[in-house]
């Protein structure tokens, strides 16, 4: 009873949707029976997990598939106790340092050369090293990646890493040179759409075209969103209709009508409620940058194409500083401030424009 | 008192004494007051007479002894004479009938003759005046004495010839002669014979003394804390006169001609007065009112007076200790005149704000609150006008000025001299009216036929009125102008030595044994000083001890020397009266140790006088006289006392051996230094700064007091400034608990201006009240600052008081939403603050702050966008855009530890929002809800990971991707069967839950936290049969968890995982039965567990391995 998207989640190489010819790259390197460190990234539902998990069976075979989940604590220098849980199974360690916020430089150290350090027993039935899979990797802070360097190159002959995240762009260049770098693109429309068919087939139900079609734009080219999307559809409203309306996730309802509140009325009372919106989207682990992204799209549906770029570009702005910052709705809010003010401006000129 | 005893025994001579005393001694004011305090007194003057005929016999012995000196030393005879002769002027000096004694009679004939002859003059000054108006004359008579002095200096200013304008009283005389008397006699036991006897005659007096109101009794101590400042201003006037006059000392001819001079001279300036005081009538009243009728008199005042005060003075010469007291009383009037204005002006302050509140409904308040400031601000120039030409009138302020700021016009009047209240009556001279004024004051003046005017008429008042004399400065121009004609008189000098033990008396009686010595060495030491200065180098062999009283800082100088003299501890129930009685009850409620069931009941007693306790416990601020009334009541009990502070090392161990040990002895002090006849038995603890018991070195400190309270044998007093201290508050549960308030600014005010006459400080009043402020009744705090711009500057104007007194202020520390109100708030009170104030306003908590501005500067409304509200949102983006920028400059701080980098901070989250927004708050500044979303955000942050972690092996997925994608859906999943199929979708549900290894607890978190806008969740809007359906569904199986649970992390984790990898079986064990694990992956895999329970609903679920039955299952919940 598991959603679509864990259910149908294929489990080899050769079953992948998408990217065959990479997978089929990734086969070939596993096959010549080593591999080097590898940076796979790519943007969220993109496959980038899947692909990992199909290269490790193909690997290990079955067994990397019998997982259980650990809880490690590990003792800092200063005798703080930090608690991390990892899965593992005999063959892999997956690790999220940054569970561990400030410390995960001390996971990094203890945990990767704890694992690195130890053979593997049964070298014979066996590859010779052990993978150890980091998530989010670009959310290490430079003193852990600093700490993943030598580590890395160390023990080269006991473990593989298998790094993950969605950016490059914040892992230090050291280690991206120690990497094979594996990027996994979002799926097209077209793929998404191929995805959709294939699991309503197995489901048993029919999916209009065009409604994939939509389900897929909808979903911004995220697979992930697009399966769960559809299941949503098929709860909603079965036998599906092309123009039946796509369940959104609560936040984004939730942005957007904070969008149409700004748009609707510009004053220090609604700044005001505003803000309070801001906080709940926030408190609900919505990351800032996201609100701001997802509120901009909003807001641009109601801008004039001149007063367009202005609020672009602004919103540019504001998102920038809000990576320098450290309180998030500071920014968001002074993002809104702006907006207001400029809409106002711009809204009071249009109607005098039109008076005389 | 005396002084109406004093006539009550020679009544017909009464009335023209009377007036002579009060005009000279200005304390006429308070008349009527004085009046009935003499009804009281002239009951007892018999019984006073003779113990000062006995004492004057005595006394007679002194006088030769000084006598004898004066003639010795030249040197001194030149000073004495300037200094001596204020007393004989002023005949009010009743009091020196005692001197009088010990000269011979001719000496006095003498006098009595040198005086007519000036006292004619005089009048014939008067007389030219018109004698119009009957309050006018009262006042020449004033003018021409205070005149003529100044006038004798020539060179000087009279500003500077007297440096403190404030001296009213005749004391000063006293004060003058108080020194002397030392220095003539140079004998203690003289001191003391008398003393005795004085105390044997004043105790009685003062008994009634003390039956006053407690201000007058606050009033008396001030004025015995002024009598000797006074004559250091006198000495400074002398000073300068010195060197004109010291070469005409004894030629009297030299100085009648000076004076004929000056009187010319003076006729035309009193016209003039006289003229201005027509002008504006006020003045003369204000000053005169209360005297008014018996200066009427005055000018019928003839040199026949004079002689008729000289026989009253043969015959009073016995009752001389007799007038005394009737001194005090005297001095109490003026200080009373000095108290009530400030009061009254301070209540009529308030009182016109609420009226207009309650006046005014809601819209008309927020329109007097949104009221803009002056339109054109510092457009017309601030005229400058004659020194206090405003003297004596009095302004009320309505409504928005023009061009100046209420502010500014305040201390614009004030600076000249005039008074600014808040609230229209009939003393009201002028109402100045601004824009948008307030009715009600309009009305009350045009009932009251005040005059209206608006700033312009002010500006125009300024220029035109010509410059007064303060009030200060014409009184101590009378007293040198008495001074001066004293000095023909050198023969009184004799006379002054029992006043100045009189005064001393009243002192000593609180502390006889142990301060009285000591009081009189001060006192002494300081004349001895102040004399040292104007005959400079010539008493070298004084020398040595005035070098030992400049050493002392202010603090001590003046510090009180009895226990009534504490600034505001006068109230019968005040700390320091319930401390007194609390330790003379001491042994009484201690003695036997039977009390102790007694002492249990007595603390639950509402007010107890804390006989129950075996210690005290004295908190309050700093500053306000915790340690000195400690001190004192423990000498005027005399009991002796040993003191312990922080600067005793006062740990466990230490307390314990010093002072327990040194508690159960007796003192033998007092016995061998000869000051009691018997062994004291009697001590106290004091331990001075208690919650300074802190650290490694008094470890355990405050545990041992406690014990030792609670054996002691003796009184402890402890003493702490906040005592809702942690450390303080379990001491506080053995100690009687005494909370010593900050005295109000007019106590402290009259004590410290007496301070700064005797320092030769010259400060107007009302900056006196700045400083105090400034200080925040900090009494110590006030003395030293004062002490600093003594060093540079004797003479303080209104401004530099006023800019003194903010620069001094003390750092008072504000609380978040003080400052935040503070940074928007708008008009005076911020206009004149500076950038660097501005920023200040930050750094009182610079981390919190910001965030309070960010949390309200929506809720201001911003003066500048005058209620546009695109100029609103403009300004608000511009704040917002400020306080972003503020926050990029924290990051940095924090991050990289660049903590210079504040002020920048300071700026841009505090100051600039608060300019740009700077306007109205509407409501009270809300607390920053930042930390609380900031918390709620770490609990929502946790409960992600922890669905992500539980999630994981299914999802595949990081937390941020399960909170932006699957939530919602996974919600709906879980809770749409229920919706729909009510308990029938319990099933469906659970096994979802399953395949994802949720447990009810994260059921409940994702419902948590996917609810939006505290709206309902669905899962709440489900009928409760269903919840209730659906819980027990769900309990009805035991729940396989690949993760090993919180609650039984430590012991699963070694005991479970290892074993368990891949063996199906193996890790089911369950030793504590809390919970089963399984390392198993797969679906098929999956384990379900029976029901530990196999009753009757013993389902088996869905086609998973059954565990052999060893595994004890157990519900998830």
């Amino acid at each position: 009873m598991s959603l679509w998207v864990d259910k149908y989640r294929p489990t080899s190489l050769s079953k992948l949707d998408y990217h065959k010819q990479q997978a089929a790259q990734l086969k070939n390197l596993v096959q010549c029976g080593d591999f080097p460190h590898l940076l796979v990234f790519g943007p969220s539902g993109a496959g980038k997990k899947t692909r990992i998990m199909c290269l490790l069976r193909e690997l290990y075979g079955a067994g990397v598939e019998k997982l259980r989940i650990e809880h490690q604590t590990i003792t800092t220098p200063s005798k703080k106790k930090i608690e991390i849980s990892t899965i593992a199974s005999n063959y892999h360690l997956e690790v999220n340092p940054s569970d561990a916020g400030n410390s995960d430089r001390v996971v990094i150290q203890e945990l990767l050369k704890t694992v690195a350090q130890s053979q593997q027993l049964e070298t014979s039935t066996q590859r010779d090293f052990k993978v150890v899979l980091l998530t989010e990797v670009d959310k290490l802070t430079k003193d852990a990646q600093h700490a993943l360097r030598r580590t890395m190159e160390k023990y080269m002959s006991t473990c593989r890493l298998i790094l993950c995240c969605n950016s490059t762009s914040k892992v230090i260049s050291p280690i991206r040179s120690r990497c094979l770098a594996v990027r996994v693109p979002a799926p097209s429309t077209d793929e998404i759409c191929t995805v959709l068919f294939n699991v309503c087939k197995k489901e048993g139900l029919s999916l209009p075209q065009e409604l994939a079609r939509k389900i897929a734009e909808k979903s911004g080219r995220n697979l992930r969103k697009a399966l769960l999307i559809c299941e949503a559809c098929r709860v909603q409203q079965y036998p599906f209709s092309s123009d039946q309306d796509l369940p959104e996730t609560d936040w984004e309802v939730y942005v957007k009508e904070t969008a149409n509140a700004i748009v609707s009325q510009q004053t220090p009372q609604r700044l005001l409620e505003v803000r309070g919106r801001l906080y709940e989207l926030l408190t609900h682990c919505i990351p800032p940058e996201i609100i701001m992204k997802s509120l901009l799209s909003e807001l641009l549906n109601n801008c004039d194409g001149q007063l367009k770029g202005e609020v672009a570009q602004m919103a540019a702005h504001y998102e920038h500083r809000l990576q320098l910052g450290s309180k998030a709705i500071y920014h968001l809010e002074a993002f809104v401030a702006k907006f207001m003010a400029i809409y106002k401006r711009f809204m009071e000129d249009g109607l005098e424009a039109m008076m005389f | 008192m005396d002084i109406r005893k004093f006539f009550g025994v020679t009544p017909a001579k009464k009335p023209t004494n009377e007036k002579d005393k009060k005009e000279n001694n200005k304390t006429s004011h308070g008349v009527t007051t004085q009046k009935k305090t003499k009804d009281h007194k002239l009951k007892s003057p018999g019984s006073d007479e003779k113990g000062k005929k006995q004492q004057s016999n005595k006394k007679k012995r002194i006088i030769y002894d000084s006598d004898s000196e004066e003639d010795t030393p030249p040197v001194k005879k030149s000073k004495r004479p300037q200094e001596e002769s204020p007393p004989i002027s002023k005949p009010l000096k009743v009091k020196k009938p005692d001197p009088v004694d010990y000269v011979s009679d001719t000496d006095e004939e003498d006098f009595a003759t040198l005086r007519k002859p000036n006292k004619p003059k005089e009048n014939g000054t008067k007389v030219v005046s018109p004698p119009s108006n009957s309050k006018i004359t009262a006042k020449k008579t004033h003018v021409p004495a205070k005149v003529k002095t100044p006038e004798k200096k020539v060179s000087t200013s009279v500003e500077d010839f007297f440096g403190m304008g404030n001296v009213k009283r005749s004391n000063k005389k006293l004060v003058e002669t108080k020194k002397e008397e030392p220095r003539g006699s140079t004998d203690d036991s003289l001191m003391d014979d008398e003393a005795i006897a004085r105390e044997l005659q004043l105790a009685e007096d003062e008994e009634l003394e003390r039956q006053l109101h407690e201000d007058e009794e606050f009033a008396k101590t001030l004025a015995m804390i002024d009598d000797v400042p006074k004559d250091k201003i006198q000495r400074k006037g002398e000073k300068k006169q010195t060197s004109p006059e010291s070469k005409k000392s004894p030629a009297k001819a030299q100085k009648h001609s000076v004076r004929t001079l000056s009187q010319t001279d003076l006729s035309t300036t009193i016209k003039k007065e006289k003229d201005l005081k027509e002008e504006t009538k006020k003045p003369s009243r204000t000053h005169s009112e209360g005297s008014s009728s018996s200066k009427e008199k005055s000018p019928a005042k003839s040199s026949s007076k004079l002689a008729l005060m000289k026989k009253k003075e043969e015959a009073q010469q016995r009752e001389v200790a007799v007038s005394s007291p009737a001194t005090k009383t005297k001095v109490i009037s003026p200080k009373k005149e000095m108290v009530t204005p400030a009061k009254s002006s301070s209540k009529s302050e308030s009182s016109p704000e609420d009226s207009e509140k309650k006046h005014g409904n809601y819209t008309s308040y927020r329109n007097y609150l949104n009221r803009e400031g002056p339109k054109a601000l510092g457009t017309k120039e601030i005229p400058q006008g004659a020194d206090n030409c405003l003297e004596g009138l009095t302004f009320v302020i309505t409504g928005v000025l023009e061009s100046i700021e209420r502010d500014e016009a305040k201390s614009l009047v004030e600076r000249y001299g005039g008074k600014v209240t808040g609230n229209v009556s009939k003393k009201t001279n002028y109402l100045i009216l601004g824009r948008d004024g307030g009715e009600s004051k309009r009305e009350k003046a045009e009932s009251f036929r005040t005059k209206i005017i608006d700033e312009d008429g002010l500006f125009d008042l300024i220029r035109s009125l010509p410059g007064k004399k303060s009030k200060y400065v014409i009184a101590a121009e009378a007293e040198m102008k008495t001074q001066a004609k004293a000095e023909k008189t050198p023969e009184k000098v004799a006379k002054k030595p029992s006043p100045v033990k009189r005064k001393l008396t009243p002192e000593k009686r609180q502390s006889p044994r142990a301060k009285k010595p000591a009081v009189e060495e001060d006192d002494w030491k300081k004349s001895v000083k102040r004399e040292e200065k104007p005959s400079s180098g010539k008493s070298l062999d004084l020398a040595p001890a005035s070098g030992k009283t400049e050493s002392l800082l202010w603090v001590d100088k003046y510090k009180p020397t009895s226990v009534k003299a504490i600034i505001g501890q006068q109230g019968e129930q005040s700390c320091a009266n319930k401390l007194i009685r609390w330790l003379r009850d001491w042994f009484k409620n201690h003695s036997s140790d039977e009390k102790k069931p007694a002492v249990k009941y007595n603390k639950f007693g509402a007010k107890d006088d804390g006989s129950s306790f075996k210690a005290a416990l004295l908190s309050g601020p700093p500053g306000v006289g915790k340690t000195t009334t400690a001190v004192l009541v423990c000498e005027e009990l005399g009991y002796s006392y040993v003191e312990l502070n922080a600067s005793d090392a006062r740990s466990k161990n230490s307390m314990k051996e010093v002072v327990a040990e040194s508690l159960n002895n007796t003192s033998i002090k007092g016995f061998y230094s000869g000051t009691s006849k018997f062994v004291n038995s009697k001590h106290v603890l004091i331990m001075d700064e208690v919650d300074g018991m802190a650290g490694n070195e008094d470890r355990g400190g405050v545990q041992e007091l406690i014990a030792l309270i609670k054996g002691s044998k003796i009184p402890i007093i402890c003493m702490c400034n906040d005592r809702n201290h942690p450390k303080i508050r379990s001491l506080a549960n053995y100690c009687f608990d005494l909370r010593f308030q900050r005295p109000r600014a007019e106590q402290i005010k009259g004590a410290m201006m007496s301070v700064a006459f005797k320092e030769g400080l010259k400060i107007p009043p009302p900056a006196m009240n700045e400083i105090i402020l400034g200080a925040n009744q900090d009494i110590r705090q006030v003395l030293h600052n004062l002490s600093m711009w003594c060093a540079s500057n004797k003479a303080l104007t209104y401004d530099e008081a006023k800019s003194n007194a903010n620069n001094a202020k003390k750092d008072i520390k504000m609380g978040p939403f003080d400052v935040v109100r503070k940074v928007f708030a708008a008009g005076e009170e911020t206009a004149h603050m500076s950038l660097i104030d501005k920023s200040d306003l930050f750094f009182h908590d610079y981390s919190i702050s910001p965030l309070f501005v960010q949390e309200n500067y929506v809720h201001v409304k911003p003066a500048a966008a005058g209620g546009n509200v695109k100029k609103h949102l403009l300004l608000l983006s511009k704040t917002a855009d400020s306080i972003c920028d503020g926050d990029l400059v924290d990051r940095v701080i924090r991050s990289n530890q660049f903590w210079s980098l504040l002020p920048v901070q300071a700026i841009y989250a505090s100051v600039i929002p608060g300019e740009l927004m700077r306007g109205y708050m509407s409501q009270f500044p809300n607390f920053p809800s930042w930390l609380g979303k900031y918390s709620s955000t770490g609990k929502h942050d946790r409960i992600t990971q922890e669905l992500a972690m539980h999630t994981s092996l299914r999802t595949r997925t990081s937390k941020r991707a399960l909170n932006l994608d699957y939530l919602s859906y996974m919600r709906d999943k879980l809770v749409q069967p229920l919706a729909e199929h009510g308990a029938e979708g319990v099933q469906e549900v659970v096994d979802v839950m399953d395949t994802y290894y949720l447990m009810k607890e994260d059921y409940d978190n994702i419902m948590e936290i996917s609810s939006w806008g505290g709206k309902p969740t669905p899962f709440s809007k489900l009928d409760p049969k269903v919840k209730a359906a659906f819980t027990r569904g769900y309990n009805k199986e035991a729940h396989l968890t690949p993760y090993s649970l919180q609650v039984v992390k430590a012991s699963k984790r070694a005991a479970s995982t290892l074993p368990s990898e891949y063996g199906e079986e193996a890790a089911i064990e369950d030793t504590q039965g809390e919970e089963n694990q399984d390392d198993e992956v797969s679906v098929d895999a999956m384990i379900k567990a029976k029901k530990s329970k196999p009753s009757k609903s013993s389902k088996v679920e869905k086609g998973g391995d059954k565990k052999p039955s060893k595994a004890k299952t157990k519900k998830g919940k």
